[in-house]
């Protein structure tokens, strides 16, 4: 999921409107997660010696471990996920859809080739991409969740309006605040990046609707990309043009190949105008039910009691945290008081300026 | 071209001392009024305020308003480096990236010069709106020190509790409970050591005892602590220094009955 290129852009673009932090610095504040990101993520990477974990029955239970300690380790900063389930996709992202399934044949034919004459490494990288996650393991997470007492919602929902979303399409949705590489695992020690909305479009110089027609141009999960645009030259146009109407006028058709009946704006709609769910109740965290947690993590999908149970341990610490209040929820910020002066090489300016902060000079005494 | 001179240093390296622990680095705001520095600590739940006054400065001078970005720790080391009764002087150029510290010794035989390199940076200041609170506590500041240090072996919160007449601060953890409890001076010989206890609406909030922990560290600038709170608003922590001005910090509470079963 997401829009290709679109970090290495704003990257390029507008450097300055990353700002990367620890997940301690998110205390109290309600993050929303993309599960379904999450569950491939944890059935591609949490495996022992190369192979998914699994329960006696021979069950995969990857996706169990992988949300249970990630929750608590959300929990544990003082951070309130509230996980966001695809619903039912949009028919548009049947597209992106497809080509999975794709994707996912060819990996097979290419696992059974690898089985007979590749390494044991080529099979691992084929397995990987074979990785599906299933309505079973939806329905597990999701249980995962409730005995967590986390909250989760399906599809996107006016949370957006209140919280911070993992999907980087979703800047598409205008998502204030966007927070990518936050569930990380603990030992890549990897910053946490916070996106703004307002500003990345302050920056770049884009409206809303610019906005929606570069993400279609750099290929988004709805409709396909014009074959011979990237990110740069994406940018470039919309910047020329305004809008992929205008766009198609102007450019090569010979050379820059359009699919027939490109359902651009269709695209466009579902980013202006995303099927949302209103009037939800407001997520509620609760305590979890450890008991339900050990009989369901331990006793069915045979994980060690002893870890789960300092696990739900971690969780009862951190209460505090999660009820601490914010400075900035009390208390407006006024201004933004900045000592740099406006130089051409601002950013340069300011590393060298943090280096060089520490030493000073003794003259004499 | 900023100068200000004091005649004596303790009082910086007090200040110093007071807000280091908790901010890393920040801006002091030179103006014709004075310094100031505002600053939220990186979590953003406490926020220190600092206002040193011209009147209060031996000689001050402030041609541009300048906004001089400091490392914390750095100029608390050098500060360091001057005697508690050294007169000290500092100084900035309107355009410049340094911060002169000049110390002398009472009898002028020893002078002292340190140059600190300023940083570029960019600090969110919050706007703190004038506002009545429910109640105001004033004690020795270091009773509530002791209060605080004391706690902080049995919990991680302390509850507030003001009554007509006293407070009650209380911790809850694994290994128990405590509760200390203080009544209003009846008789007051110097004002500097009573508690009084001036309330319009009862109070109880929880509060964080590690933050407070960092604000006792300016203990040694006052004698006397004023803690201002009200129901659901940031408590505030108040430390007069003496004809120069004041360091405030604020702390959010603990949220209660919120999200919770």
């Amino acid at each position: 999921m997401g829009i290709k290129g679109l970090m290495k852009l704003i990257g390029d673009e507008a450097p300055s409107c990353v700002k990367e932090g620890e997940m301690k610095n998110y205390f109290g504040r309600k993050i929303a997660v993309d599960a379904s990101m999450c569950l491939y993520q944890f059935l591609i990477a949490v495996r022992q010696d190369g192979a998914q974990l699994t329960n006696e029955a021979g069950e995969i239970t990857s996706h169990l471990s992988g949300m249970f300690y990630r929750t608590v380790r959300m929990i544990e900063n003082g951070l309130k996920p509230v996980y966001v389930f695809d619903g039912k996709p949009p028919e548009m992202k049947s597209h992106e859809l497809k080509k999975r399934a794709e994707g996912r044949e060819k990996a097979k034919d290419e696992l059974e080739e690898a089985k007979e004459t590749g390494t044991a490494q080529e099979i691992d990288k084929q397995e990987r991409r074979l990785v599906k996650v299933t309505k079973d393991h939806v329905r597990d997470a999701k249980k995962v969740l409730e005995l967590l007492g986390v909250p989760y919602v399906e599809a996107l929902s006016n949370l957006i309006e209140h919280s911070s979303i993992l999907s980087k399409d979703s800047l598409c949705f205008k998502t204030p605040v966007l927070l990518r590489r936050l569930t990380m695992p603990e030992s890549r020690k990897l910053p946490v990046q916070e996106l703004h909305y307002e500003k990345i479009m302050s920056v770049l110089g884009l409206t809303h609707a610019q906005f929606v027609d570069l993400c279609i141009l750099m290929g988004c999960d709805y409709v396909p990309n014009i074959k011979g645009i990237g990110p740069k030259k994406a940018f470039e146009l919309i910047k020329k043009h305004d809008n992929i109407e205008t766009i198609l006028q102007n450019i090569d058709l010979e050379k820059y190949k359009v699919v027939d009946d490109w359902q651009y704006k269709d695209a466009r709609r579902l980013f202006v105008e995303p099927e949302v769910y209103k009037n939800i109740d407001p997520p509620k965290w609760k305590s979890p039910d450890i008991e339900g947690m050990i009989e369901f993590m331990c006793v069915k999908n045979g994980f060690n009691e002893e870890r789960i149970r300092s696990g739900l341990k971690r969780l009862e610490k951190s209460k505090g945290k999660i009820n601490q209040g914010r400075m900035d929820d009390f208390f407006k910020i006024s201004k933004v008081v900045s000592t740099s002066k406006p130089t051409p090489k601002k950013d340069a300016k300011r590393k060298a300026g943090k280096q060089k902060g520490n030493t000073a000079k003794k003259l004499k005494r | 071209m900023f100068e200000a001179q004091l005649p004596r240093a303790q009082v910086l390296k007090q200040t110093m001392d007071a807000i280091k622990d908790l901010i890393k680095e920040a801006v002091w705001d030179v103006s014709s009024q004075g310094l100031s520095l505002q600053s939220m600590d990186s979590s953003h739940v406490s926020l220190v305020q600092v206002t040193l006054k011209t009147e209060g400065f031996e000689l001050f001078r402030c041609d541009k308003n300048l906004a001089l970005g400091v490392n914390m720790d750095t100029m608390q080391k050098l500060l360091k480096c001057a005697n508690n009764d050294d007169n000290v002087k500092l100084t900035a150029d309107d355009n410049g990236d340094l911060l002169t510290m000049a110390f002398e010794s009472p009898n002028g035989e020893v002078t002292s010069e340190y140059e600190m390199k300023l940083m570029d940076l960019d600090i969110e200041q919050l706007g703190i709106p004038e506002q009545e609170y429910s109640c105001t506590i004033k004690m020795p500041s270091k009773e509530f020190q002791g209060i605080c240090r004391d706690l902080q072996n049995i919990g991680e919160n302390v509850r507030l509790t003001v009554v007509k007449g006293g407070v009650d601060f209380s911790a809850q953890g694994d290994i128990g409970h405590a509760k200390i409890h203080l009544t209003e001076s009846a008789t007051v010989d110097d004002e500097m050591d009573a508690i009084t206890v001036d309330i319009q609406e009862p109070v109880n909030l929880n509060f964080a005892l590690r933050y407070l922990n960092f604000f006792t560290k300016a203990t040694p600038l006052s004698r006397q602590v004023t803690i201002q709170i009200s129901p659901d608003v940031p408590m505030v922590v108040g430390y007069e220094i003496e004809g120069l001005g004041h360091v405030k910090y604020f702390l959010a509470p603990k949220i209660e009955n919120e999200d919770d079963e």
